[in-house]
């Protein structure tokens, strides 16, 4: 089974997204021959679209922009879509994640991308939708399993929906971690860059 | 890029009555020609007559220039043109349920609107206000074969839109065609 692995982050490197993307790829689907995809520019281009269709399954990583798909990744879904892919077997999947705590809050971006697979034609899997995904990317190689316990079963039960060609229900899950300490730790978080940046952390307030 | 009409505007502010539109200032992102829409009122048009980069999530309109969008096209004020409006009305094709590429894009490029220090509203994480304006959305989406479940998607998106801007919705209208936009007043 040929899978792609599509990061829809803008960050060429060290995205939440990407990290995710290779979270799904250690649950060892049975069978998965992995290809990854890019797709940080707002256009996918024709070559890359013929060797994307050329998979059973298509994963989409992406993170959550005012409540929907980054702008850059829904003009690649419609460069898609306008290619008229002949292909229906593909079926397609959703990751994405927010920086919010609550992974429900991915609920309409995902919607979005299960519209787009009704509209080529392709068929839905399923989706994950996580909260807490600015944690993602402080975490070094070895993400702590703890914090990523609920993340992990929901990729799990991806992987089963994979194995298996059957839609699932998608699943929200959060980051195992109190929600009042992660919103103390953004704000931390906030402060030291913008002194990185030369700033005041009352500059953070600023209107422009 | 921007079509302003300054004749009526006013400074926005919380208590305005949105019915007298004499006193709304409305920020108008459209994807079609400004020119094609009947608008009321002090109104500016953001339309897609210039080259528009995408939000690379550098996030340095909160920790480099608070405000302001890092990335130097004619879009880069948007945070600051949002702080300016009372209310955000949406002209787009609906894409998939969402606003299209260029609105999306435009919308992107104005997180620098909020801050980003997180609050609890409605129970759930979301972002502080930087400003004082409360926004009002009215979209208007059209498209020819918008599915029911695209509808169902627009308006949750406007919604939690809205939540996000911790302002609320006025409408949402769903229309046929482009052309339709012609018969309506904004």
């Amino acid at each position: 089974m040929k899978i792609a692995l599509i990061n829809g982050s803008p960050k060429p490197k060290d995205s939440a997204s990407g990290i995710l993307l290779s979270e799904l790829e250690k649950c060892k689907i049975q069978g998965a021959v992995f290809s990854h995809f890019a797709v940080n520019k707002p256009c996918v281009g024709k070559e890359i679209i013929e060797k994307i269709i050329q998979h059973d399954v298509l994963v989409f990583a992406f993170p959550l922009y005012v409540d929907g798909i980054p702008s850059h990744l829904l003009n690649c879904l419609k460069e898609i879509e306008n290619a008229g892919i002949k292909n229906k077997k593909i079926r397609v999947y959703g990751i994405s994640n927010c920086g919010f705590f609550e992974g429900t809050q991915n609920e309409i971006a995902l919607g979005i991308l299960k519209n787009w697979c009704n509209k080529t034609g392709f068929q839905w899997g399923m989706a994950v939708g996580f909260g807490g995904g600015g944690a993602m990317s402080q975490f070094g190689e070895e993400k702590p399993k703890g914090m990523i316990k609920s993340l992990l079963s929901g990729l799990e039960k991806m992987k089963d929906s994979i194995e298996t060609g059957k839609t699932a229900e998608n699943v929200y899950v959060s980051i195992n971690f109190p929600r009042w300490l992660y919103k103390t730790a953004a704000e931390i978080g906030w402060k030291q860059l913008i002194k990185r940046n030369g700033g005041k952390p009352s500059d953070l307030n600023q209107k422009y | 890029m921007f079509k302003q009409k300054t004749e009526k505007a006013q400074k926005s502010s919380y208590n305005k009555n949105l019915e007298d539109m004499d006193e709304v200032m409305k920020l108008v992102l459209s994807d079609i020609d400004g020119g094609m829409l009947h608008i009321n009122g002090a109104h500016e048009v953001v339309e897609n007559n210039s080259k528009i980069c995408h939000c690379i999530g550098c996030f340095n309109c909160w920790i480099k220039t608070p405000g302001k969008c890092a990335i130097s096209d004619s879009y880069q004020e948007m945070g600051k043109k949002f702080s300016q409006c009372d209310e955000l009305v949406i002209v787009s094709e609906c894409v998939y349920g969402s606003t299209s590429p260029f609105i999306k894009n435009v919308m992107d490029r104005a997180i620098s609107y909020i801050h980003p220090n997180f609050c609890i509203r409605n129970g759930e994480m979301h972002h502080k206000r930087r400003y004082d304006n409360k926004i009002v959305i009215s979209a208007y989406f059209y498209g020819d074969k918008i599915t029911q479940e695209e509808k169902e998607t627009a308006q949750r998106l406007m919604e939690a839109n809205a939540v996000n801007y911790d302002g609320k919705v006025k409408k949402v209208v769903f229309l046929n065609s482009k052309e339709a936009l012609g018969d309506v007043e904004i």
